[in-house]
C-alpha cells in the first residue's frame, strides 16, 4: 500500500485550513481598514496602506523614522508582550478546548477567570511576605486562584450532571454573579489601592509592597516610605512571576515566566487528554454519554470534573495575568465581564480544541491584539476600529471548518484525475 | 421481448469509493416499471450506498444513471425529488411534535399568500390513505404514534409528491410481525398501482413474498439478478453470502447446572409512564442455558434488562448473580461481579461511534492494568487486543483498528460489541436482540457463538422479537406482556402459534398479579 501522502494527513489538513483561514481573515480585515482608510480624507490611500501594513506586521513595527515613514524590524517589546498577552488567552483556550473534547461548552470561563483572579490576588495580598517568602505566596496564590475556579466551574458542572441544567445557561449566570460577586467583595476589602491616589478604582499590584503601620496610635498602611516613628505590624505584598531572563531576551516588555507555566499546562493537558484513562473517559463522555454509562464509566462524576478542570485552567489564566506584578485589576466588573474569557472560545475554535494547538492560537490572537495596539499608536485609525478588524479576522478564521472540507475536496480531485 | 422501455430506472456500471474501502463496484441495476426489486446483500455489500447514489446523496466516481432510458444527473435529493424519486429511510425522517399532516407536507406545502393550504393538502392526503390503504390520523402529532403508523406516513409523504420510483431501505427492521405483514400488502398494492418498487433488504422471507425480482450484491459486487419465483431462499443466501449457510441453528441438549443470574420479584419504573414497566418478575437463568425473554416489543422487555445491567433504577424486588445481591450496585460493579450485555440500541448504547474500533473494544476494560499504566493508557497492548478480536471475530472494516466505529457497517458494528461482550468471559450474557437488522451470514455466526458461549458453561439472556430466534435458539422460553412473565415454554414442545398467544396475551399460565390481591 502507498504510503499517506503528507497533504493527506488529517493533521496537516487541519494546520493548513487554520493557516488558510487566517489569511483570509487578515485579507477581509486589510479591505475593511481599505474602506475606512478611503473615506477618512485624514488617512487616505497611503494611510490605508500604512494600515494594511500594521495589521499584518504590526508585530515587527518599531515605529516611524525621522521622514515619518513606517519602519519594520525585531521589536523585542511587542513581541515580549505578544507572549505576556498569549498566557490568559491559552488558558481559556485550554479550558473551552477540556470542555469542547468532553462535550460540554464552557462559556463560563470569564467567571471562572474572575473567581481566579480575585482568590488568587486576596492570597498575594493578603498573606503576609514578612513571615512567608514571596515565592512561596506566589504558589499558594496561584493554587488558591485555580481551586477557587474549580469550584465555580463545578457549579454548573454539578447543575447538569445532577439535574439535567443546559450548561450554557447555567455559565452565563455564574459568570454575571462573579462578575458581581466579585466587585461586592473587593468593595469592602481593603486591597483597594490607596497608594497612589489616582488608582482609586484599582486592586494593588501584586508587586506593590504594603507594610501595614500604626503611626500615632492609628492603624494605617504605608508604601515602601515609612513614616517616622512608625510601628511596622507586618509587611504584604512584593509578590511578582518570576521573569527567567525573559525581560532581558525582549528588552522593555512585560513578558514573564508566565507562559512557560502555561506552555507546560498546555501539554499537561495535551497528555491528560491522549494518553490517559482519565482523557479515555472524559472524551467517552463528550461523544456519548449514553454508551459511557452503559460501559459503567460515571458520566456525571465526569461532568463535573470537566468543568471543575475547566475552571481551574480559566483561573489559572486570570492567576498568571494578575501575579505577573504589573498588572492592575479593576475591581468593578459587575458590568462587564472579562474578555479574556469569552476569546477562549475563539482560541479553541482555531485550534480545533487541540491542546498544544491552543498555544498557537492564542499567541496569534495575542499578536493581533499587538497589531491592534500599533494601528492605534502609529495612524488616525482609532482603537474601536481597531477592534472591528480584530473580529472581522477572529469571525472568518472560524471558517476554518469550510475550509478544511475544501482542501479536502480538492485533494480528493486530484486523487480522481491520476 | 424487448425491456428497454420497461425500465423507470437504470444505474449502469455505478462505482463508488470511500477511504480503504470500494462500496460499489461496478454495479448494475434495472428496474422495471410496476415492480417490486428486491436489492439483497449482506451488511457492508454496498446496498445503501448504491441507494444513496440514486438518491443524490453520493456521486459516483464512474457510471451513469438513466430515467425512462434518458441519462440524468442527480447532484442531490432535491435532483431525485424532481425525477419523482422517493426514498423511506431505514430511520425516519420525521418531525415529532408535528402533526401526521404537516409531516406530510413538509417542503411541498402548496401555499396562497403566504398561507399553507391544509384543507387542499388534508384532502389530498386523505384520498392517497384511502386509496392505498395507508390508516393513518392526520391530526396525531408523530411522537404519539406507532412506529408502524410512522412508517406509513413515510410512504404517504411519497406519493403526495406523486413519486412514482419509491425505495424501502430494510423497512422490516422495526416493524412487528403483524406491522410487516401490513406492509408486505401495503407494497403488492402500490406496484399495482403502477409504482415501481426498491426493496432493500436481507431477510430473506420477506424478499420471496413480496418481489418479483432479487438482484444480489457482496462485498460491493454485483453478484446477479433473478425472479423471485425462480429461486429458493437456500440458494439466495448462498449468493449473497458465498457459501452455503445454515438458516437453523445447530446445538446439542442444554446441560444446564448451578443458577447464575436469580431475579426475584423484580419491578423496574417506565421511561413513558408512571407506572412501573416491569411487574413483579422472578425467574433463573443457569450455568449452561439460554433464556430467551419473547414479547412483543415494549412489554417491559428493554425495561427488564436495563433493570438488571443497571441503566435503570429498580423500584423494587432483587436481584442476583452467584448469590450476591446487585439489585443497588452501581453499572461498574454489576459488570465485575459477571455481567456482559450486547445492548439492544448499538448506536446509543453499544459504541462511542466517534472512537475507533480499537477504543470502542476496551469500552469497559480501559481501567484494568493490562490496558493502563499508572493511569497512562497501554497503547501497544490496547491495538494487540483489538487485532486479536478483530481476527478472531472476522470484524471487517476499513482501516482496522483504527477504524472509526461510525462508518462501519452496522453487521461489523454489531459484531464488534459481540467481540467485546463475549472476550470479556463473564458468567452471564445479557443479549438483547443481538441480530437485529443483520443478515443471514451474520446472524448465523452470532448464533454460533451465543450457543458456544451457552456449551462454555456461560448463562444466556437472550431478549428477542424474532420470532425464529426464539425457537432456535433458546433453551427455555420466558413470555412477557405487560410487564410480567406470562408463560414459561419449552421451545422443543411449543408452536409458534401458541408462543403467539401468550405473547398477546390471549393466553396466560399463571393468574393475573391484581387478581390474586
Amino acid at each position: 500500500m502507498k504510503k499517506e501522502s503528507f497533504l493527506d494527513k488529517a493533521g496537516t489538513r487541519s494546520v493548513l485550513a487554520s493557516l488558510v483561514a487566517i489569511l483570509i481573515g487578515m485579507l477581509a480585515g486589510s479591505v475593511v481598514i481599505l474602506i475606512v482608510g478611503l473615506t477618512n480624507p485624514s488617512l487616505g490611500i497611503s494611510g490605508a496602506w500604512e494600515g494594511i501594513r500594521l495589521v499584518v506586521g504590526g508585530l515587527f513595527a518599531t515605529g516611524r523614522d525621522t521622514v515619518g515613514n513606517l519602519s519594520f524590524g525585531f521589536n523585542p517589546a511587542s513581541f515580549g508582550n505578544m507572549l505576556f498577552r498569549a498566557v490568559p488567552l491559552i488558558m481559556t483556550g485550554l479550558s473551552v478546548a477540556l470542555g469542547n473534547k468532553a462535550g460540554l461548552f464552557n462559556i463560563g470561563a470569564p467567571g471562572q477567570y474572575l473567581a481566579g483572579t480575585a482568590a488568587s490576588l486576596f492570597v498575594a495580598l493578603s498573606v503576609p511576605t514578612s513571615a512567608v517568602p514571596a515565592w512561596l505566596v506566589w504558589i499558594m496564590a496561584l493554587l488558591t486562584g485555580m481551586m477557587a475556579g474549580a469550584l465555580w466551574g463545578s457549579i454548573p458542572g454539578m447543575l447538569k450532571a445532577y439535574l439535567n441544567i443546559n450548561e450554557v445557561l447555567a455559565c452565563i449566570m455564574t459568570n454575571w454573579i462573579a462578575a458581581n460577586a466579585v466587585t461586592w467583595i473587593f468593595d469592602s476589602s481593603s486591597l483597594k489601592n490607596v497608594l497612589e491616589g489616582t488608582k482609586s478604582g484599582y486592586i494593588y499590584k501584586t508587586s506593590t509592597v504594603i507594610n501595614d503601620v500604626i503611626v500615632d496610635g492609628v492603624r494605617t498602611v504605608a508604601g515602601t516610605n515609612i513614616p517616622e516613628g512608625a510601628q511596622v505590624l507586618s509587611t504584604r505584598g512584593g509578590v511578582a512571576t518570576a521573569k527567567l531572563g525573559l525581560d532581558s531576551l525582549f528588552t522593555g516588555s512585560q513578558v514573564n515566566a508566565g507562559i512557560l507555566v502555561a506552555i507546560v499546562i498546555a501539554v499537561v493537558i495535551y497528555i491528560l487528554l491522549s494518553k490517559t484513562t482519565l482523557g479515555y473517559q472524559l472524551k467517552a463522555c463528550g461523544a456519548n454519554r449514553y454508551a459511557a454509562r452503559y460501559a459503567g464509566i460515571r458520566d456525571k462524576r465526569n461532568i463535573v470534573l470537566t468543568m471543575a478542570l475547566a475552571g481551574a485552567l480559566s483561573a489559572a489564566g486570570g492567576a498568571l495575568y494578575y501575579l505577573s506584578g504589573n498588572t492592575e485589576f479593576f475591581w468593578n466588573t459587575y458590568q462587564s465581564l472579562p474578555a479574556e474569557g469569552f476569546n477562549g472560545i475563539p482560541v479553541a475554535l482555531l485550534a480545533i480544541n487541540n491542546p498544544v494547538g491552543v498555544i498557537f492560537s492564542a499567541t496569534f490572537m495575542s499578536m493581533l491584539q499587538i497589531c491592534g495596539q500599533k494601528l492605534t499608536e502609529l495612524t488616525a485609525y482609532n482603537e474601536y476600529i481597531t477592534n472591528v478588524i480584530i473580529a472581522v479576522i477572529v469571525y472568518l478564521s472560524a471558517f476554518m471548518l469550510v475550509i478544511k472540507t475544501w482542501i479536502g475536496k480538492l485533494r480528493k480531485g486530484k486523487a480522481v484525475e491520476k | 421481448m424487448d425491456h428497454e422501455n420497461d425500465y423507470v430506472i437504470e444505474m449502469l456500471h455505478i462505482t463508488k469509493e470511500f477511504p480503504g474501502i470500494k462500496a460499489n463496484d461496478d454495479i448494475t441495476l434495472q428496474l422495471r416499471r410496476g415492480e417490486i426489486h428486491a436489492l439483497l446483500g449482506e451488511n457492508g455489500a454496498g446496498k445503501s450506498t448504491l441507494m444513496s447514489v440514486l438518491f443524490g446523496l453520493y456521486q459516483p466516481e464512474k457510471g451513469e444513471i438513466r430515467k425512462d432510458g434518458k441519462p440524468v444527473k442527480i447532484n442531490n435529493p432535491n435532483d431525485a425529488t424532481a425525477l419523482h424519486i422517493g426514498m423511506v429511510h431505514q430511520h425516519f425522517k420525521l418531525i415529532e411534535v408535528f402533526t401526521v399532516l404537516d409531516n406530510i407536507i413538509l417542503g411541498a406545502e402548496d401555499t396562497k399568500l403566504g398561507f399553507v393550504q391544509r384543507k387542499e393538502a388534508r384532502k389530498k392526503a386523505e384520498a392517497l390513505s384511502k386509496r392505498y390503504g395507508l390508516a393513518v390520523d392526520l391530526d396525531a402529532k408523530v411522537e404519539d404514534i406507532t412506529v408502524g403508523m410512522q412508517q406509513r406516513v413515510e410512504i404517504l409523504k411519497m406519493l403526495y409528491r406523486d413519486n412514482e420510483v419509491l425505495i424501502f431501505d430494510e423497512p422490516t427492521a422495526v416493524l412487528t410481525p403483524q406491522e410487516i405483514t401490513e406492509l408486505m400488502q401495503i407494497m403488492k398494492g402500490l406496484a399495482k398501482e403502477g409504482k415501481s418498487i426498491l426493496f432493500i433488504s436481507h431477510k430473506l422471507n420477506e424478499i420471496m413474498e413480496v418481489s418479483d425480482r432479487v438482484s444480489v450484491l457482496r462485498k460491493g459486487r454485483y453478484i446477479g439478478t433473478v425472479n423471485t419465483g425462480e429461486t429458493t431462499t437456500v440458494e439466495l443466501s448462498r449468493m449473497m453470502v458465498g457459501h452455503d449457510v445454515q438458516l437453523v441453528v445447530d446445538k446439542s441438549p442444554a446441560q444446564p447446572k448451578e443458577t447464575v443470574l436469580k431475579v426475584t420479584d423484580l419491578h423496574v419504573a417506565s421511561r413513558l409512564y408512571k407506572h412501573d414497566a416491569v411487574k413483579g418478575v422472578s425467574f433463573e437463568v443457569r450455568k449452561g442455558e439460554i433464556v430467551c425473554i419473547a414479547g412483543i416489543d415494549g412489554n417491559g422487555q428493554t425495561e427488564l434488562v436495563f433493570g438488571i445491567s443497571g441503566l435503570e433504577k429498580c423500584t423494587g424486588g432483587k436481584i442476583e448473580i452467584n448469590g450476591v445481591d446487585i439489585t443497588h450496585a452501581p453499572i461498574r460493579k454489576r459488570s465485575e461481579a459477571g455481567i456482559s450485555h450486547i445492548p439492544e440500541d448499538r448506536h446509543k448504547h453499544g459504541l462511542v461511534l466517534d472512537y475507533t474500533l480499537e477504543q470502542n473494544m476496551v469500552l469497559q476494560s480501559f481501567e484494568e492494568p493490562r490496558f493502563q499504566h499508572l493511569g497512562f493508557i497501554r497503547f501497544g497492548a490496547v491495538r494487540k487486543y483489538a487485532e486479536r478480536l478483530i481476527e478472531e471475530y472476522d470484524v471487517r472494516s476499513g482501516q482496522g483498528p483504527i477504524t472509526v466505529t461510525r462508518s462501519m457497517s452496522g453487521g461489523n458494528q454489531q459484531k464488534a460489541i459481540v467481540a467485546r461482550e463475549i472476550d470479556r468471559d463473564l458468567p452471564l450474557m445479557l443479549a438483547v436482540q443481538p441480530t437485529r437488522g443483520l443478515d443471514v451470514g451474520a446472524i448465523e455466526n452470532i448464533h454460533k457463538q451465543i450457543v458456544a458461549q451457552r456449551d462454555a458453561g456461560k448463562a444466556v439472556l437472550l431478549v428477542s422479537l424474532e420470532l425464529d430466534e426464539v425457537m432456535n435458539l433458546s433453551d427455555r422460553i420466558l413470555v412477557m406482556y405487560e410487564g410480567e412473565i406470562v408463560g414459561e415454554l419449552d421451545p422443543k414442545k411449543t408452536t409458534v402459534e401458541e408462543l403467539g398467544l401468550y405473547m398477546a396475551g390471549a393466553k396466560r399460565q399463571q393468574p393475573k398479579k391484581e387478581a390474586l390481591a
